[in-house]
């Protein structure tokens, strides 16, 4: 639906795009993650082409942006949800995007009413939290009513309830076979909601894999064991002598690899070590993202101002 | 019968493309509040000074203030100011909030979405720019007797008006080559007001002249006059089409690096 292909770009002496390449296919959520910096944004103008590559191609439904007579009716975006003037109510700010593609006022209402809108469509889209203007930014990214859709960091100052409106809305744009794609530079934020991601760094793709087997992948043989004060010493030296590899988490816990919760029960029952618990670990999602991008170097090197957001 | 369909098609296309950007550039501009009340004071500024100078205007010769027409219409250097805050919203409002990203998504033909800001920002003028001057110039003959033969004043009084409208279009363009509201109105002003400004302060006349003949105001406003035409710097048609010069030079400018820059 979305094909970018080896777009390069240059901001004076910074690289901003290297390369990137990847592709949004129909009836999926594809998440864009990447810490700040990593060429996300510049990646999503040049799909709508506000900004032009040096090299590379972008197209949407096999043709270039500006090529489209109608383009909302192929592509709808949320760049920046801020970005309207404040003293146009919210139905005169859709209804203006609306005549730009022939479309009637009618399909406003639809659209209004789908986000939850219509108790403020009159009222001036600058007087909106943050949230609200995130829904008028989906509501006019579904007035062409789009096979494909990009959102650039929707969950940015979402409250929690709107960061579940925001990803139920976009599993539900999803499923009614919509290609969807969404940046966020918290891997966190698209647990749940993403199918397939493409990790960016330094203006290239790092990795580009589905979410279900990336999960699987990296929350294999994990365990973690809580036992005494007086046998978690104990339980570390039979662990060890078994093989596995072993770290002190805190007093009381053990995080331990390379050995199955099964054969750590029946390990340190066979030694008679006493212990309260041992859990099989299940990867979260950003766990697995720091595990993918542990090997890249560059990347880390070009992640790390920003590692605490990262990790947080 | 499939060639000819060939031929039609794209230009039907883009056609009806022009007609949705108008379309979209007329619902901005007339959903966003501050366009009422550049209106109104597009108007309330230009009567409103016209009518001070007139009244004060020392009447002691037959033709009073040497040019009355031209009198009667010296509120347009104020209301050319506001004309020229209008276009500047229209363009440089967008770039203040970023929402021109949304406009060149929705309408990623650059060119066309100046072309069409142009249009509907003049059509919002034109009316406030014809009331304005006609209200002027009716008022100042009541001020000031003694005004030039009909004819004339018809000229001075139109050509006003299209001055007016040439300002809108100048200010337009020149926000999209500044691309930013505040700064726009900065070089606007400058181009109208530093030209006159210069010419007071040059040495030799023959300098002073060829200042008053390309400012885009001073040659712009000789269409008012109605009185000692051949001691003008420029004709009145000539000078008018100066303005047009720098109106329509601005708006090809804007257009062309709207179309070459990112956006």
């Amino acid at each position: 639906m979305i094909v970018v292909n080896g777009l390069r770009k240059r901001f004076g002496s910074q690289t901003a795009l290297d390369g990137m390449t990847f592709s949004v296919e129909p009836g999926q959520v594809t998440g864009f993650v990447g810490p700040n910096g990593a060429g996300k944004s510049t990646t999503m103008r040049v799909i709508l082409g506000l900004d032009a590559p040096d090299a590379g191609t972008a197209l949407v439904g096999g043709r270039p942006y500006r090529s489209l007579s109608r383009p909302l009716c192929h592509l709808g975006s949320l760049l920046d949800a801020g970005a309207l003037q404040p003293g146009r109510t919210a139905r005169n700010h859709l209804l203006w995007l609306a005549h730009s593609q022939g479309l009637p006022g009618r399909r406003v209402d639809e659209v209004l009413e789908r986000a939850g809108l219509q108790g403020v469509a009159r009222r001036a889209a600058g007087g909106f939290s943050l949230g609200m203007r995130q829904r008028l930014g989906i509501a006019a990214a579904l007035l062409g009513d789009p096979p494909a859709l990009m959102l650039d960091e929707p969950f940015n100052g979402m409250d929690p309830e709107g960061i579940i409106w925001m990803r139920r809305h976009l599993r539900g744009l999803a499923a009614e076979g919509r290609a969807v794609l969404v940046s966020s530079h918290l891997m966190s934020e698209l647990q749940d909601t993403a199918d397939h991601v493409v990790v960016a760094g330094r203006g290239r793709v790092i990795a580009d894999t589905n979410i279900a087997a990336l999960l699987e992948s990296a929350g294999a043989g994990r365990v973690t064991l809580r036992a005494d004060a007086a046998s978690i010493d104990a339980a570390a030296g039979v662990l060890t002598a078994a093989g596995a590899v072993v770290t002190r988490a805190d007093a009381r816990t053990l995080a331990i690899t390379g050995l199955a919760a099964e054969a750590v029960v029946s390990l340190l029952t066979s030694h008679a070590v006493p212990f309260a618990e041992v859990s099989s670990h299940r990867a979260t999602l950003e766990e697995a993202y720091l595990e993918l991008t542990r090997d890249a170097v560059e990347f880390r090197a070009a992640s790390s101002p920003s590692s605490s957001e990262v990790t947080r | 019968m499939s060639t000819a369909l060939a031929v039609v098609a794209p230009s039907l296309r883009t056609r009806r493309t022009g007609l949705r950007y108008l379309h979209a550039e007329w619902t901005k501009l007339r959903t966003a509040p501050e366009t009422v009340w550049l209106v109104v004071g597009i108007v309330v500024a230009t009567v409103a000074v016209s009518v001070l100078v007139a009244a004060n205007m020392p009447c002691d010769t037959a033709v009073c203030g040497g040019d009355p027409t031209k009198t009667g219409l010296t509120g347009v250097q104020l209301g050319q100011a506001l004309v020229a805050i209008l276009a500047v919203f229209a363009v440089g409002g967008e770039y203040g909030t970023g929402m021109i990203h949304g406009t060149l998504a929705a309408m990623p033909r650059r060119a066309g979405v100046l072309a069409a800001k142009a249009l509907v920002v003049t059509c919002v003028v034109a009316p406030a720019a014809a009331v304005a001057v006609t209200a002027s110039a009716l008022l100042g003959r009541h001020f000031l007797p003694g005004a030039a033969g009909l004819p004339a004043v018809l000229r001075a009084t139109g050509g006003t008006v299209l001055y007016l409208l040439l300002i809108g279009l100048l200010a337009i363009g020149v926000t999209a080559i500044v691309r930013n509201a505040a700064a726009a109105v900065g070089v606007v002003l400058a181009l109208l007001f530093l030209f006159p400004i210069l010419a007071a302060a040059a040495p030799d006349p023959h300098w002073e002249r060829h200042l008053l003949q390309i400012g885009p105001m001073t040659a712009g406003l000789a269409v008012q006059a109605t009185t000692g035409l051949d001691k003008l710097p420029i004709g009145p048609w000539a000078g008018l089409g100066v303005t047009a010069a720098w109106a329509f030079g601005a708006l090809l400018v804007g257009a062309v690096l709207l179309e070459l820059r990112d956006a």
